[in-house]
């Protein structure tokens, strides 16, 4: 058999690469698994008040009283979906207006200073993407009041930085000959601009915003917990008066109108490529 | 016509004395592309008058393209002079440059058009110069410009292709689009980058033909890197011989020797 | 060889026209419609759309009076750098958590190498959606009305968000896998579970440890709030706060949010530089 005339120092050098292989891997998993006992000590076996949990009954009957739907939420669902939507595509339209400065500053290739602008621009996209957007809406709830405006800014806020970045990215990407015979032609700024790099960079900007104003629906459902009105502000008053199957009634008109967005985003994606 | 222009020109005046007659004037051109990089052209003179066809040849990294970017600044020299119709374009500030731009065609080796955009579009994009942000914005170009685009579209054959989106046209056909749109300049001269190397021998030489015609027809002088000698010798009156940036020969057509494109491609060989 | 033509325009100047029929009619018209929707919902909303200009210069000046200067002493305070230490253990459990679960149900909801087309496929497909569909903040207020305020409730909470946000990425990832090995496994007679251990794992390991590794760090961006609605850590003190009007405390948390998330963001870039290098 051929197995019988592998050579004995290969095998063995074949067998220590393995072991250190897995020496490797063990050592990576031991850590991980060690972080995790680590955090399940700290915060749920130390933390939880097991006895307010209430065993397996207790749980399944707190489920249980999300299962008797309440019908007669039905009507009064329509208005805060309609705002929940709208809130959600202003945002995004808001939120596009900010980001084309963001990402003019923020491509390396365009930005009009190098050494402090350029950072800047990627300073605030990374800074709307770290700021979760409920704490964009208490920020703006504190600055505007009470409202769909905060809520319109906030998911403006958040979109901002993936818009630009990706923007940004778009524009540092671009083919440069088309810009060069702008250029060749006696194109000012504006018209290199508008002529050269924005017809490479819209389908992907497009995209982009499509995806993202997908998400901002999402975000809109639950301004209303922080005061800015739509679904949230539902959800928010039916959890206030215990009424558990008016919270599922909300639940599932967010989940349709995510469904619905889904869908028109599929539609849209393939009619911008 | 042609003929007139390829016998009217004669290898010693255009180098020997400066010409008054002259389009462009190029002196001692020097670039580097960075303070330490090596420089890419090394002092070069050379003049182009108003009917010349000129063909500049060479092996690839002679700094052919560097040359002619050089001529509207699209490459900024390092060094020497260039005069173009009377103006000297090194000192040019941003907006007179522009200016100057607008009077000189250019036509690029890949064709440079905005793929996403209509072949109308790209055809009138060469108006740009001519033409404010705002009606630029709303690419509402005056009907004088239309009328003269929808003219050079038939003149170079594209009549039946005027809504179609650039990327879907065939290469000879992209080359011909950015032809028109060099021609929708009124340009005083032409630049071409390479013209025909991304198009195979036959369309090759279609589109020299056509960009040649369309020269003598307008008046306007050309100038025109090529790599391919025998498009060159068929085409142009005048060929400079450009080797690792230093000029190696400069001279009427009939003039160019067996021996002086050895001398010019000798690098190559190696 | 050249035909002379003096004039450069012909006699009789053909017509063309930037507006075809029904092409240009559609896109305006679709753009108009969009517009006027955007217009109507701006006066559903009550937006004032001066107020809406006017935001970004008053929101510079609520910023300067009330949120200025934060408060930095609040966030140096040991309950408080505890509770950061919390929301950092919470989002690596819920994470962890999120990641084990979802590289099953992505399994099942890639559809190339689903087990049963019929019935893993839709529950994959289901459980991946129906995690992401729905707002980890919804998921807090959910799990806290069961389980109680705390970190439990968190940490469920976040386990949910992480399904919903690996899975799919998780999914997209296999479904794009060259299904060459796939194939050489079924010929050899591998059930489906060999087939993905086999010839899946092996293709998306190192995509799925990059994938991990980011979906904690957006599991900390959202571990942030969760204490906001009961679910324990850094947003508990920020609900708070903000329900005292204590504004300049407010400021220092979200500046310490704002850091965190920071140094989160550049160690995830980090390690998953590293991993793509060790592949």
């Amino acid at each position: 058999m051929a197995a019988t005339d592998v050579n004995p120092t290969a095998l063995s050098l074949q067998a220590d690469l393995r072991r250190k292989r897995f020496l490797k891997m063990g050592l990576i998993w031991a850590i991980v698994l060690f972080f995790v006992a680590w955090c399940l000590q700290g915060t749920i076996i130390e933390d939880t008040d097991w006895a307010r949990v209430g065993g397996r009954s207790g749980v399944l009957g707190s489920i249980g009283r999300y299962l008797t739907l309440d019908w007669g939420l039905l009507p009064e669902l329509l208005i805060p979906t309609l705002e929940t939507f709208m809130m959600a595509c202003v945002g995004t339209v808001v939120g596009c207006f900010f980001s084309l400065p963001v990402a003019w500053l923020g491509a390396a290739n365009v930005t009009p200073s190098k050494m402090i602008l350029y950072p800047l621009g990627r300073f605030l996209m990374v800074l709307s993407r770290s700021v979760h957007e409920i704490v964009w809406a208490l920020i703006f709830v504190s600055a505007v009041g009470l409202g769909a405006l905060p809520g319109i800014l906030a998911i403006a806020m958040r979109s901002v930085g993936f818009i630009s970045k990706i923007t940004a990215e778009a524009i540092e990407n671009i083919d440069a000959k088309p810009v060069e015979a702008i250029r060749a032609v006696g194109g000012n700024q504006f018209q290199v601009m508008y002529y050269g790099i924005l017809p490479q960079i819209y389908p992907v900007v497009l995209a982009t915003v499509i995806f993202e104003w997908d998400i901002n629906i999402r975000r809109s459902a639950v301004m209303g917990l922080v005061g800015a009105g739509g679904l949230g502000l539902l959800f928010f008053r039916q959890m206030n008066s215990f009424n558990y199957g008016g919270v599922s009634m909300v639940i599932l008109a967010i989940l349709l109108l995510i469904v619905l967005g889904e869908v028109i985003s599929h539609y849209l994606r393939k009619a911008v490529i | 016509m042609a003929m007139q222009a390829l016998t009217r020109c004669n290898a010693g005046q255009a180098t020997a004395g400066r010409n008054d007659m002259a389009v462009l004037t190029v002196k001692d051109l020097r670039v580097r592309y960075s303070a330490k990089g090596p420089e890419i052209l090394k002092g070069i003179d050379f003049e182009v008058e108003d009917d010349d066809f000129l063909a500049i040849i060479g092996p690839s990294g002679a700094g052919k393209s560097t040359l002619i970017r050089c001529v509207n600044r699209l490459v900024e020299p390092s060094g020497g002079s260039i005069h173009l119709l009377g103006e000297d374009v090194c000192s040019l500030n941003a907006r007179a440059l522009r200016g100057l731009r607008r009077n000189v065609g250019m036509i690029f080796q890949e064709f440079n058009l905005i793929n996403r955009m209509s072949v109308m579009d790209n055809v009138l994009s060469g108006r740009l110069g001519y033409t404010g942000n705002i009606r630029s914005l709303f690419r509402a170009f005056p009907r004088k410009d239309v009328e003269q685009a929808l003219y050079y579209l038939d003149r170079v054959g594209l009549s039946d292709h005027i809504n179609k989106r650039a990327d879907e046209l065939s290469g000879g056909q992209r080359q011909r689009v950015g032809i028109a749109r060099a021609l929708m300049q009124a340009p005083k001269l032409l630049l071409l980058d390479e013209p025909t190397s991304a198009l195979d021998p036959k369309i090759s030489r279609e589109v020299m033909a056509l960009i040649r015609d369309i020269a003598l027809e307008l008046k306007v002088p050309a100038l025109c890197n090529i790599h391919d000698v025998q498009l060159a010798k068929e085409f142009c009156n005048r060929i400079i011989g450009l080797q690792d940036g230093y000029k190696k020969f400069d001279g009427a057509t009939d003039t160019l020797r067996d021996s002086d494109l050895d001398d010019i491609y000798a690098m190559e060989v190696l | 060889m050249t035909e002379q033509m003096p004039a450069p325009r012909p006699s009789d100047p053909p017509k063309w026209s930037r507006y075809q029929y029904p092409e240009s009619l559609i896109k305006h018209g679709t753009l108009l419609a969009v517009l006027l929707f955007l217009g109507y919902s701006l006066h559903f909303l009550n937006v004032d759309i001066g107020l809406l200009i006017g935001a970004l210069g008053r929101f510079a000046g609520v910023i300067s009076e009330r949120y200025y200067p934060p408060d930095l002493e609040y966030v140096l305070d040991r309950g408080y750098l505890e509770a950061i230490l919390d929301t950092l253990q919470m989002s690596f459990l819920g994470g962890f958590a999120g990641v084990c679960l979802a590289i099953p149900l992505a399994w099942f909801s890639a559809w190339n190498v689903t087990p049963s087309r019929r019935l893993f496929f839709p529950i994959g497909r289901l459980g991946v959606i129906s995690c992401r569909a729905i707002h980890e903040t919804i998921w807090t207020i959910l799990f806290v009305s069961v389980l109680g305020f705390g970190m439990l409730a968190g940490v469920s909470a976040l386990t949910m968000f992480c399904i919903g946000f690996a899975g799919k990425l998780f999914s997209d990832e296999i479904e794009a896998i060259d299904m060459g090995p796939a194939e050489a496994m079924r010929a050899v007679g591998a059930n489906p579970f060999q087939v993905f251990l086999f010839a899946v794992v092996p293709q998306v390991r190192v995509a799925f440890t990059g994938i991990a590794i980011y979906t904690w760090d957006v599991a900390f961006r959202a571990a942030t709030v969760v204490g906001f609605f009961g679910g324990g850590g850094m947003g508990w003190y920020l609900k708070r706060n903000v329900q005292q009007l204590e504004n300049l405390r407010v400021a220092a948390i979200i500046l310490s949010i704002i850091a965190m998330v920071l140094v989160a963001e550049f160690l995830s870039g980090w390690l998953r530089a590293t991993v793509n290098r060790a592949k």
